[in-house]
């Protein structure tokens, strides 16, 4: 309880003694002195919209400002959450009552806990748990790069995603960058492995007037990690360029993931064509419509989760 | 009580409580299934009185099994219920009493439990459809195939709740199934049927104490009833002994770790949903012939031998030089609280007890030092002495502090032993062990004379440090090697692999998974402080509402023991926290309890519904009461959360956590549904109200006639059983509305199964015997009650006096062993000659394979009994050659000798053949003697029994000796 507004409702207590009785006798008898500070305050509040509550009897109307006092501790304190139609009355009628953050409730709940797991979520942790760092290739110059992370995901569900027909906007683009790539290793004496990847990605989609964007996330910050991948350190880097994902790539830091990622990329250059298509794979625990940069290959092993999802929000 | 690690732990620790079950298998002749009759002798030479059943852990395994496909619908169901019921009678066979318990609603102090339960089980089936529905996309995208979803309704298990529609039905279904059986089972004949359904309050097992106390307490209750109580909970342990009974049983289902289950999209059996890759299915067998078998075996049953357990305890808990004189029976009382302390469903256990750390043995050894100094026994008769208590906690209080540093040291070993174990296993590419010393191979027929086994411990140990020296070799030259390709760099160490640095480290061998973070951190200083911040939200300096929980915490605990020992006093009374004090904190709480509130009363069905219902499940409830649920502006909204929180609190899943749900507010409820009272239906009338207990009988039963006079003469008071009738049975009979009567047609309430044209059941309404407001069941041995037999080795056995101790298997001691008859013999010797030359010794583990039983007709005591199970060494056997002769008169060939393991080898192997050969000899004297006398006797029906019986008759003087005809005869090598 902030020490203001409960001085506030202490003074007008006394000044209304009849009411402080009648409202001390509605204290739970398992309920904290804090909560119930926090408690009394929205029942005094809120006792106006109640015209009918006369202290010292129960009634209808008071067992409703009773309940929806409820609901409001125990969203806060116990951490349940109620359907929304519900959660938007209370938060409106708690305007103004403020909580320590630190007497919140910290429990994860259920759909929180499963959902982190093997399970798909019911509701997704939100930015707290990933938190993510989002950078841009190191020469964003193009002013054509669509690309914008924002710093902390959105945590509305994601429900936009790309449209049907962009993998064929997208199309043109990498038929070019195709072959930019392919002149550009013929030059650097084939595909291999002491290439500079990322160097090699970075000047062929350059060249071709777009940007590669990286995103790095820390390992551990990854929430649908496959159950028997336990490790904790290390950058995971992600490239997409013009919204489309091209690669994923592990490494000890920063640097190193983005060049397995890039490697990665180039690794579907290899094939005779690169086809730009809609797939399905996981974004923070939930599965979303992307767009990938695929070789004509089939593809055996699903999609590595997505790191970054660009087709929420301002898209 | 919700704690699986209680049975875990006495079945380790008391292992001869546990004796498997015998079941006679029905046989089939020419596709006809012939009915066993279970009016024959029990198989397992034990005779049971009554059997009660917890149904509740009948239904919902059979509702929605967890190791097969789900019943389709409600009435595969109802018939899977019949033959789980069944299916113990077989095994038990009940000679008086069939008690049938439904869940009805339960004490308050209950509901929060199964508010949990529920809301997580809704939560549950949402998620799984969901993943479902996903997994069934993903895999008909790549092109997978999957069985057509059958169209069926999801059945939501929640509707195993007393009130619903479900549960109503259910009663009707057992009424004409007991009808039915009733009428046509010969079993069934002379049994009296007791059905409590989910209409009459209190949980099953509850139910059915109360039967047994309220029993036990009129003059003509029969001291040595044999009681059989199924179900699988712990707590029922807790009851048996709490009953004082002498004979007390306990069936149960094995419990069988890690059974495969089938995965929920394609039913096949090997992976999990996560994992289905909608492949078709394998053939199963050259012609898919074993299509529809399932690869685990049927689930078995055994039985748990209070009368053991009692023993044990009476080993463990007797006490010399007492202040006071020595009583078992109140010793057992207050082993049965300290039990409480460790966990029960209706209050958290302390933080500091643990089962699986051993907290029960810390409680006694606390408990026997204590004892001295309190001066007398914890509880009496269900009631609480609150100052001894207090200083049984006090003293666990003083170990708090060291319990929680060790649970953190033996975690992180624990954590340590496992990652050294992975690295172990990725380490072991070379042989784990090198074969040699005694076991090495040796040359059959070669000049060595073989030599028994000595300390193969020890040689076991050798062989495995020198596979190790063979790793160490390995891995020495490995490391000299990358010394000389990296030049001066020094390896760490061999025991370092090298792979491991590279930069493309696997992220399989990093350690754990992502733990939960613990807050409290219980091992270091501080921790009661921040316990009470995290989990109740107040600083250290609270006193007053640390006092306030031990105070509940106190009332809870005399609350759950008068529950078990006197039955329910208070329907209000409940735990209003979700966590529990430390055992520290129970300071001055003598003064903390008086007594409970008199005279509450149970919720009614629906209101009880309303109170642990999410309201995902409101669709079993009228329109009215449902939109409570949902409506922004209800009354009672807040007892409905969509989602909520759940402290691990130090746990790894979130089953195991606490559901942070907020309590209902009894007033609250009951007002909110006072407006929508007047919406019920009649019919839901009739589900809202409370029901009575039925008895049923066959025509054959004397009290039959006395319960169709009654209908007769439509007495509409209370009649009270003539004691006489019924094995010393007490109650009031009322007169039924609904009755079933004899020689009146019972409709099937199932599709699936016939009409009974002529029932000659009787039914009638049944009330236990009442007492004064203020009677206390005593919690005592009853006057005439024979103890069993011992069974555990007394601890000043010698061998001198009477030979090698032979443990007991079964309930019989005098059991006779598994005999083949001659002709067995000869088909037996058939198939060894046939099979000798390919195969040598490899036939005799096959024909080991299906048969259970080492010597004894009851399965080996496999799981429960490891190690402690030692074959009876025979102090003279007879020449080898010799028996064998005897055994087969046809002369084996001579090359047979090798082929026989060694006699001397003692353990398994030999043990069965000469075993066998020996009893040969015998077995024909058996079956001469057989022929003159013993062949009849069990054939006959057993002699009607009537109420006071010698109780030796179970043990030794029933002569059923020799095994019906009929049994499967179990052998093994």
């Amino acid at each position: 309880m902030a020490e203001g507004s409960g001085g506030d409702v202490s003074e007008f207590l006394s000044q209304n003694p009849h009411l402080a009785q009648w409202v001390e006798s509605l204290k739970e008898h398992n309920e904290t002195n804090k909560q119930w500070l926090a408690r009394r305050e929205f029942v005094l509040r809120n006792r106006e919209v109640f015209p009918t509550i006369r202290p010292g009897t129960t009634n209808h109307s008071l067992d409703r400002l009773l309940s929806m006092s409820k609901v409001w501790a125990n969203h806060v304190f116990l951490g349940c959450r109620y359907p929304q139609p519900v959660m938007d009355k209370v938060n409106e009628m708690a305007e103004g009552i403020t909580v320590n953050e630190a007497d919140k409730c910290v429990h994860k709940t259920r759909g929180e806990i499963v959902g982190k797991g093997k399970r798909p979520a019911v509701s997704v942790s939100d930015g707290e748990s990933c938190s993510k760092k989002s950078k841009t290739g190191p020469s964003d110059t193009d002013g054509k790069a669509v690309e914008r992370n924002s710093g902390r995901p959105v945590a509305a569900p994601v429900k936009s995603g790309p449209s049907p027909g962009a993998p064929a906007e997208h199309q043109p683009f990498f038929n070019r960058l195709y072959k930019a790539v392919a002149w550009k290793l013929v030059s650097a004496g084939g595909f291999g492995p002491n290439l500079d990847h990322f160097e090699i990605l970075r000047t062929c989609v350059e060249s071709c007037k777009a940007s590669v964007s990286c995103v790095f996330v820390p390992l551990k910050d990854i929430p649908d990690l496959p159950a028997g991948c336990t490790q904790k350190e290390g950058q995971v880097c992600e490239l997409r360029c013009q919204t489309v994902y091209m690669g994923t790539g592990y490494g000890r830091d920063e640097c190193a993931a983005r060049a397995m990622a890039s490697k990665e990329a180039l690794k579907i250059f290899q094939g005779r064509k690169v086809t730009v298509k809609l797939s399905r794979r996981r974004f923070r625990g939930q599965d979303v419509e992307d767009l990938v940069l695929l070789d004509e290959q089939p593809r055996r092993s699903t999609l590595p989760p997505a790191l970054s999802y660009p087709f929420q929000g301002d898209q | 009580m919700g704690v699986p690690a209680f049975f875990r732990w006495l079945s380790r620790k008391y292992p001869s409580i546990i004796v498997n079950c015998v079941e006679e298998k029905s046989k089939e002749c020419n596709g006809v299934r012939i009915p066993i009759d279970t009016s024959k002798p029990n198989p397992n030479e034990v005779e049971f009185d009554n059997l009660y059943l917890d149904m509740n852990g009948i239904i919902h395994p059979c509702t929605h099994p967890e190791d097969k496909p789900a019943p389709k619908n409600e009435d595969e169901m109802m018939v899977a219920i019949f033959e789980y019921i069944d299916r113990l009678f077989n095994i038990v066979r009940p000679r008086r009493v069939l008690y049938m318990a439904i869940d009805g609603v339960a004490p308050r102090a209950k509901m929060n439990q199964q508010r949990s339960r529920r809301f997580r089980a809704s939560k549950e089936a949402v998620e799984l459809a969901d993943e479902k529905q996903r997994m069934r996309e993903d895999i008909f995208q790549r092109g997978g195939y999957l069985p057509p979803e059958e169209i069926k309704e999801r059945f939501d298990s929640n509707c195993i709740t007393p009130g619903t529609e479900f549960m109503d039905n259910l009663a009707k279904c057992l009424r004409y199934y007991i009808a039915d059986r009733l009428t046509n089972d010969p079993g069934w004949r002379n049994i009296t049927v007791f059905l409590s359904d989910a209409s009459v309050p209190g949980e099953g097992e509850h139910k059915i104490m109360d039967f047994i106390r309220r029993q036990r307490a009129q003059p003509n209750h029969d001291p040595n009833t044999h009681h059989c109580l199924c179900g699988a909970d712990a707590d029922l342990i807790m009851l048996g002994l709490a009953t004082h009974e002498p004979n007390f049983t306990i069936i149960r289902e094995e419990f069988k770790p890690n059974k495969p289950r089938p995965c929920a999209l394609c039913g096949q059996i090997g992976h999990e949903l996560k994992d289905c890759q909608g492949v078709a299915r394998e053939k199963r067998g050259e012609h898919d012939e074993f299509a529809d078998t399932i690869p685990t075996s049927e689930q078995e049953f055994i039985f748990l031998r209070l009368s053991v357990l009692r023993e044990y305890l009476e080993r463990e808990l007797t006490m010399a030089s007492l202040p006071f004189p020595f009583n078992f029976e109140r010793s057992v009382d207050d082993w049965v609280f300290m039990c409480f302390f460790v966990g029960n469903d209706f209050l958290p256990h302390l933080p500091s007890l643990e089962i699986r750390e051993g907290a029960i043995d810390r409680l006694v050894s606390i408990y026997k030092d204590v004892v001295h100094k309190t001066g007398g026994y914890l509880t009496e008769n269900g009631f609480v002495n609150l100052e001894r208590v207090e200083l049984i906690m006090q003293a666990v209080g003083v170990a708090e502090d060291n319990i929680f540093k060790k649970r953190k040291d033996d975690e992180e070993n624990f954590k340590k032993r496992m990652k050294e174990k992975k690295k172990r296993l990725k380490a072991e590419q070379g042989p784990a062990f090198l074969l040699g010393g005694q076991f090495a191979p040796q040359a059959l027929g070669g000049r060595d004379r073989p030599i028994p086994v000595q300390n193969a411990r020890h040689t076991a140990f050798d062989m495995r440090m020198e596979g190790n020296r063979y790793q160490q070799n390995k891995n020495a030259a490995e490391s000299l090697r990358a010394t000389l390709r990296n030049g001066s760099k020094a390896p760490a160490g061999p025991s370092d692999g090298m792979d491991n640095r590279g930069l493309k480290r696997k992220a399989e061998d990093s350690d754990s998974e992502p733990e939960p973070e613990d807050n409290v951190r219980l091992w270091e200083d501080g921790w009661k402080q921040r316990y009470y911040k995290n989990k109740f939200d107040v600083d250290e300096t609270d006193e007053e509402f640390r006092k306030k929980v031990v105070k509940s915490y106190v009332e809870g605990l005399c609350w759950v023991l008068r529950y078990y020992y006197q039955g329910c006093a208070s329907w209000k009374w409940y735990f209003p926290f979700h966590y529990a004090p430390f055992a520290s904190d129970f300071k001055d709480i003598k003064d903390m309890f008086k007594d409970f509130e008199k005279g509450t009363m149970p919720f009614k069905p629906l209101e009880q519904l309303m109170g642990v219902f999410p309201a995902a499940s409101g669709n079993f409830l009228p329109t009215t009461w449902r939109a409570l649920m949902t409506d922004p502006d209800s009354s009672i909204i807040d007892f409905y959360p969509d989602d909520f929180a759940i402290d691990l609190n130090g746990k790894k899943y979130a089953w195991q956590g606490v559901a942070l749900l907020p309590f209902v507010d009894e007033r609250r409820l009951r007002a909110a549904l006072t407006k929508v009272y007047p919406d019920l239906t009649t019919e839901e009338g009739r589900r809202n109200s409370l029901g009575s207990d039925v008895v049923f009988v066959g025509k054959s039963h004397p009290l039959c006639d006395f319960i169709i006079e009654l209908y007769r003469s439509e007495s509409c008071e209370g009649t009270e059983i003539p004691p006489e009738l019924c094995h010393g049975i007490q109650g009031t009979l009322n007169l039924d509305e609904e009755p079933i009567l004899p020689d009146k047609p019972v409709e099937s309430p199932v599709p699936l199964l016939r009409d009974i044209p002529c029932s000659s059941a009787v039914g009638i309404k049944f009330k236990d015997p009442q007492f004064e407001e203020r009677h206390v069941f005593k919690a005592v041995v009853l006057p005439g009650a024979k103890m069993p037999n011992k069974v555990l080795k007394p601890g000043d056995w010698h061998r001198s006096n009477s030979g090698p101790w032979k443990p007991q298997l079964g309930f019989n001691p005098n059991r006779q062993q598994v005999h083949l008859d001659q002709s067995a013999f000869r088909t037996l010797g058939h198939h060894v000659n046939s099979h000798q030359q390919g195969s040598g010794q490899h036939n005799q583990p096959r024909i080991g394979q299906h048969v259970g039983g080492q010597y004894s007709n009851a399965p080996p005591p496999s799981v429960y009994h490891q190690g402690n199970y030692r074959p009876p060494l025979r102090k003279d056997p007879p020449p080898f050659q010799h028996s064998r002769q005897h055994g087969f008169p046809r002369a084996p060939p001579p090359s047979h000798q090798q082929q026989y393991p060694r006699p001397q080898r003692g353990g398994h192997g030999g043990h069965g053949w000469d075993r066998a050969m020996q009893a040969q000899g015998t077995a024909y004297q058996h079956n001469v003697q057989r022929g003159h006398g013993g062949q009849g006797s069990y054939h006959q029906q057993p002699p009607r029994r009537d109420d006071r019986r010698p109780q030796e008759g179970y043990n030794s003087g029933r002569g059923y000796a020799l095994p019906p005809p009929t049994r499967r005869y179990n052998w093994s090598s």
